[in-house]
């Protein structure tokens, strides 16, 4: 499979952490074709509740690999919550279950009871809405993940943190503070340092929930630019506000509204030519 | 095409080879130590209610046993007799009293020399000592029945002895030298009969007693001005008062009977109202709480008296008035204060304070303060002065984080609309925090009533309800608490005996009251929590 | 002067409330003083008194004896005309080489003479022992309280019961020490007894102050790491623990501030009024946990109610006080200075 092949390609190998990746996949040259959309993440008749109160009605979705999907809708929607079921965040919430229907990334089931989230998490990254970064240096930020994972050697971490620098647009930027805390960055750097973070444990799937939320219009576009540039790398998906920045950057859009999935098309289908009348209201600003 | 991530179909299913003990990942057993502590935790913080409980629980029991004996061994025939002595001694002491004024009188005013001023009241000494004497064959009743009750409650003890000794070699299997042990049960009935034959010549006496009295009061001496006269009417009212009162001690003598039997509640009320707090005595023990809740009450009054003042008012000075300056110096000050061991306060009491207190109660220019002079140098005034410097960083530090959840706003708004400061401080955040600073009131009289160095080494350690007729002055008094007296007598007591039940049954009340005004306290900063949004 | 000829609209001006206000300001003032001056005054009078017993007027300028030895009586005699001050091993001695000196009329004083080298040890080693209980427990359960736990009716309860717990009174968890340990699990008056009293009793201020530690770290720091794909102990371990320890030390050096203040709690459960004896002259090894110890603030209340009140004993028993106040003084300075720096440099 080609996107896997890519995919791999484009990282420095990782033996210990993908002990039955075969070896032939490492050879396939970079970014060759972008062949018919592969299906990545399958999310099948899905019913989730916080509690007694359903957040998801039935929603069904298919998202593929590569691609960037945008998540639109009013507050409230069940947006984020469909993001946060994709790397099992929600499980950190007491009460909260998967009723009905499945999620399943490259055909398993994400909620299977032997599923390991820990390895979940690894190939799902996520960027929150409000930049978190720890409260460590820029270089520990980054290798955290890898840290946890048992990479050590030096050399291996500077390239990382280089590499994933360089990938967030941050590198330039931060080069010769790296040993300086995080927390000292400008908001739209902070946003990019925990990007940087994310896909310096190589995931597949970048989930972002409103990344551009608390960022002003000039970090704003760094960031979009960036997504723009990831998109070559990885699969992602956004929840957005703003539907600007979703017409922007995604190529796929899904309209949400009060936890049911009313449209889901190419970006550019849902802007101009919604097919769903509350999803045209939506988008031309008639409410939400 | 390459090959199919089918291949390796589920990393994130159990991808990795995981190393279990037990049947648990690594993961699981840090969660279930974490849990284990956790459970140990609250176990053992459960376990002391527990404790409480087993050792106090007990005291019923025994309490009401002891109340059983103190009737049925006729101590309780003989107390009532020994009332109406009580009460004649206090007539007597009104005498004595009367006497010292008339004697003052005559020095001070008519500066009559004391040989001749006790020349002039021979005639009421003569009437005084009639007076006094007139108890005698009431007296040596008294004291006649003691001995016999004494020997029925000591015949009783042994008997209760060898029947413990036997269960004891029961108990071992020694069931021969069980069966040596001589058990005499005492027949109550048959060892009472001595003390109700004495009846008649009680009556008898009795009459005697009221005879001579009402002959004494008759022939009683004029005073010298009319207000000792008024005193001496009001003897001879009291007098009258007493000797009215002879028929009643005689109805309740006649209808005493041994046999009636003490009321399960009478355990738990005689020592949640009872008045007396009487151990190791030959007589008959009291396990009254009263008197001990009471010092421990009017201790903890004397220092929020202090306290509440000196805590929010320094509160509000740190946290509305003061300079950065100040703040950031004084503020760490007054939690050193906070650090002060309580023995170290309670030494400084007995070493210092107690005495500098009673120096200066005795300046002539401080006489018109109540209670002073005072010549008792551990007192509740003492210990509730020191008690005051433990609770002011308390109260300070939590009133102080009341004011300072006060949102910003609501004094912007305040000094908007023109208020000064004064005004905003009194009108808008001493309301709007109200709820946190008796919250902060609370936990401090929490700190104060839980205080134990403090008190037993300053607030006199006797055992008596404070005579409250003395009006302000009683906070000169000393008194015992009930934290005082847990760590006085435990140390000495028997273990398992009643006395060292009741002492548990003192901590429990200790226990429950502050949970109580912890709880309360909590309750209204929650509520107050609310009502900010 | 000209100033005042021409008032402009927002003069200052007297007021009746300008003075009330003044006025209530100058009480609150006097408030703030007179609690501070009454603290100086409780630590300065112990600070001057005691400072006669501690410090010498010779090199090393420290009466180290005091430091060094374990309490004795004080023999006061006269002898050819000159009054003598002697501890007991000396005076013993003096005897023996002027055998006159047994008749002579001699005062005694018990405990006034010697050191009190055997309370520091008993207190430290008091400390220690309940401080790494309280804090093993303490912590442990705070942080399963805290991440693991769910939020259910039962952990709230548990939440209730120990922030309530945290305001019993010292001597009732001295009776409960007394009543569990000395007497059922019959350890009899030992350090063992005395350990766990103490850590049950500043338990629930540790798990109390250690939850809020825990839940001063951001919520973010905790769904960051996990979406990195840390498990749930790395995440405690890495990303938890170490921004919320700050707090937790600060609350526990408290808790060593309490624990060495306290006397109701060891009064029946580990401390003795004299023993002659070090803690670590046992015969077996088990021997230690199960022997009574002198503790410094038991002997500040033993020197202070059951000897009296004279120019002999009051060297003793201030400088008892002196040292104890010190050391407990340091330890919450420290715990305060602790917090303030660590308030200015943890912000997220």
């Amino acid at each position: 499979m080609v996107t896997a092949a890519t995919l791999m390609e484009t990282r420095s190998p990782a033996p210990n952490l993908r002990p039955t990746m075969p070896a032939a996949a490492t050879g396939q040259p970079a970014g060759t074709a972008a062949p018919a959309a592969e299906v990545l993440i399958d999310i099948d008749h899905l019913d989730f509740f916080y509690g007694a109160s359903q957040a998801l009605y039935d929603v069904s979705l298919r998202l593929d690999t590569r691609k960037v999907t945008a998540f639109i809708g009013p507050s409230g929607c069940g947006k984020s919550t469909l993001l946060r079921c994709l790397n099992r965040m929600n499980d950190l919430i007491d009460g909260t279950r998967v009723a009905k229907g499945s999620i399943k990334i490259r055909g398993v089931d994400i909620n299977r009871p032997d599923v390991d989230v820990i390895e979940l998490r690894k190939r799902v990254g996520m960027v929150f809405q409000k930049s978190n970064p720890f409260p460590k240096s820029i270089y520990e930020n980054i290798t955290y993940g890898l840290r946890l994972q048992g990479a050590t050697t030096k050399a291996r971490l500077d390239e990382v943190v280089e590499k994933s620098l360089r990938g967030a647009a941050l590198w330039e930027e931060v080069k010769d503070r790296l040993h300086t805390s995080g927390l000292g960055l400008s908001g739209g750097q902070q946003q990019r340092l925990c990007i940087a973070r994310a896909i310096a444990v190589e995931p597949e799937i970048i989930l972002m929930d409103e990344p551009c939320s608390a960022l002003d219009p000039l970090a704003t576009a760094k960031v979009e630019e960036l997504i723009h540039e990831l998109k070559t790398k990885f699969t992602i998906i956004i929840v957005t506000h703003n539907m600007q920045q979703a017409a922007r950057c995604s190529d796929k859009t899904a309209f949400f509204y009060i936890g049911r999935l009313i449209e889901y098309a190419d970006t550019q289908q849902i802007f101009m030519n919604p097919s769903n009348p509350q999803t045209e209201a939506y988008v031309s600003g008639r409410f939400g | 095409m390459e090959p199919s991530r089918a291949a390796e179909p589920a990393e994130f299913l159990t991808g990795r080879r995981k190393f279990h003990l037990f049947g648990l990942t690594i993961d699981e057993c840090i969660k279930v130590f974490f849990g284990g502590n956790a459970v140990v935790s609250v176990v053992v913080l459960a376990l002391i209610t527990i404790f409480l409980f087993k050792e106090g629980f007990g005291f019923f029991g025994l309490n009401q046993q002891s109340l059983r004996v103190y009737r049925q061994a006729g101590l309780e025939y003989v107390d009532i007799i020994r009332a109406q002595q009580d009460d004649h001694t206090a007539l007597t002491r009104y005498l004595s009293d009367l006497r010292l004024r008339q004697f003052n009188y005559f020095t001070q005013q008519q500066h009559l020399a004391p040989a001749e001023a006790n020349q002039r009241l021979a005639g009421f000494d003569e009437f005084a000592d009639r007076f006094g004497g007139a108890v005698g064959p009431i007296r040596g009743l008294v004291s006649d029945l003691t001995e016999t009750v004494t020997a029925i409650k000591d015949k009783f003890t042994n008997t209760e002895n060898r029947k413990e000794e036997r269960r004891q070699l029961l108990a071992e299997g020694r069931t021969a030298d069980a069966a040596k042990v001589e058990i005499t049960a005492v027949d109550f009935a048959a060892e009472l009969k001595p003390l109700l034959a004495t009846r008649p010549a009680y009556v008898e006496a009795n009459a005697e007693f009221a005879r001579q009295l009402s002959a004494v009061i008759a022939s009683a001496p004029a005073m010298p001005i009319p207000d000792l006269q008024a005193r001496m009417d009001r003897f001879k009212q009291l007098t009258g008062e007493y000797l009215a009162g002879f028929p009643a001690v005689e109805q309740k003598l006649k209808t005493w009977d041994y046999t009636r039997p003490v009321p399960w509640y009478q355990t738990v009320t005689s020592f949640i109202l009872g008045r007396d707090w009487v151990t190791a005595s030959f007589w008959q023990d009291w396990y009254g709480v009263i008197p001990l809740f009471i010092g421990s009450l009017m201790v903890s009054v004397v220092a929020l008296f202090f306290a509440v003042p000196l805590g929010v008012g320094a509160a509000i000075y740190i946290n509305q008035i003061a300079t950065p300056l100040e703040q950031k110096l004084i503020k760490p000050a007054i939690e050193f204060i906070s650090a002060f061991p309580s023995v170290v306060l309670g030494f400084f009491g007995v070493a210092v304070l107690g005495q500098a207190l009673r120096a200066l109660s005795q300046q002539p220019s401080l006489a018109w303060v109540p209670g002073f002079p005072f010549s008792e140098r551990l007192n509740i005034l003492t210990a509730g002065c020191l008690l005051a410097l433990l609770a002011v960083p308390t109260i300070f530090t939590l009133a102080e984080d009341a004011l300072n959840n006060v949102p910003r706003s609501f004094k912007e708004a305040s000094f908007a609309l023109g208020a000064n400061r004064l005004q905003t401080i009194v009108k808008i955040i001493m309301p709007a925090s109200l709820s946190g600073i008796i919250s902060a009131v609370l936990l401090g009289l929490g700190r104060v009533i839980g205080e134990t160095m403090v008190v037993l080494l300053c607030a006199g350690n006797r055992i008596a309800i404070p005579d409250f007729t003395a009006g302000l002055a009683v906070i000169t008094q000393p008194v015992h608490t009930m934290t005082g007296i847990i760590a006085q007598e435990m140390g000495e007591v028997v273990r398992g005996s009643i006395h060292y039940r009741a002492l548990f049954v003192v901590g429990l009340v200790l226990f429950f009251l502050s949970l109580l005004i912890n709880y309360v306290a909590q309750r209204i900063v929650r509520r107050y929590r609310i009502s900010i949004g | 002067m000209a100033a005042l000829v021409n008032p402009h609209i927002f003069q200052t001006r007297p007021s009746a409330a300008r003075r009330w206000e003044r006025a209530c300001f100058g009480l609150f003032g006097a408030a703030t003083y007179l609690v501070l001056f009454c603290g100086a005054a409780v630590f300065l009078t112990i600070v001057a008194k005691g400072s006669r017993t501690i410090f010498k007027a010779e090199a090393p300028f420290i009466n180290t004896t005091f430091f060094t030895d374990a309490p004795e009586s004080l023999y006061v005699f006269e002898w050819q005309g000159k009054k003598l001050e002697m501890g007991d091993r000396e005076h013993r001695a003096f005897i023996e080489q002027h055998p006159d000196a047994a008749k002579v009329k001699t005062e005694s004083y018990i405990y006034a003479a010697g050191g009190i080298f055997p309370c520091i040890v008993g207190t430290v080693l008091l400390v220690v022992g309940s401080m790494t209980i309280a804090l093993v427990l303490g912590v442990c359960a705070a942080v399963y309280l805290n991440e693991y736990a769910r939020d259910g009716a039962f952990i709230r309860f548990v939440r209730l019961a120990i922030l309530n717990l945290a305001g019993v009174p010292s001597i009732v968890f001295g009776l409960f020490g007394f009543g569990m340990f000395v007497i059922f699990f019959g350890w009899n008056v030992s350090l063992l007894s005395g350990w766990f009293t103490l850590a049950f009793m500043v338990l629930p201020v540790i798990i109390t102050a250690s939850e809020e530690s825990l839940k001063a770290v951001p919520k973010g720091f905790r769904e960051g790491s996990l979406a990195l794909g840390a498990t749930k102990w790395q995440t405690i371990r890495k990303n938890v623990l170490p921004y919320a320890l700050p707090g937790i030390l600060t609350s526990s050096i408290l808790g060593i501030a309490r624990v060495a203040g306290e006397t109701a709690p060891i009064m029946f459960t580990a401390a003795y009024v004299v023993r002659d004896k070090l803690p670590w002259q046992v015969e077996k090894f088990s021997d230690f946990f199960f022997q009574g110890v002198m503790a410094l603030p038991y002997h500040i209340y033993v020197v202070s109610s059951k000897i009296p009140q004279n120019e002999y004993t009051e060297r003793v028993q201030y400088g008892t006080a002196l040292v104890f106040l010190l050391i407990v003084a340091v330890i919450a300075t420290a715990s305060i200075l602790l917090r303030n720096n660590l308030r200015n440099r943890y912000k997220w």
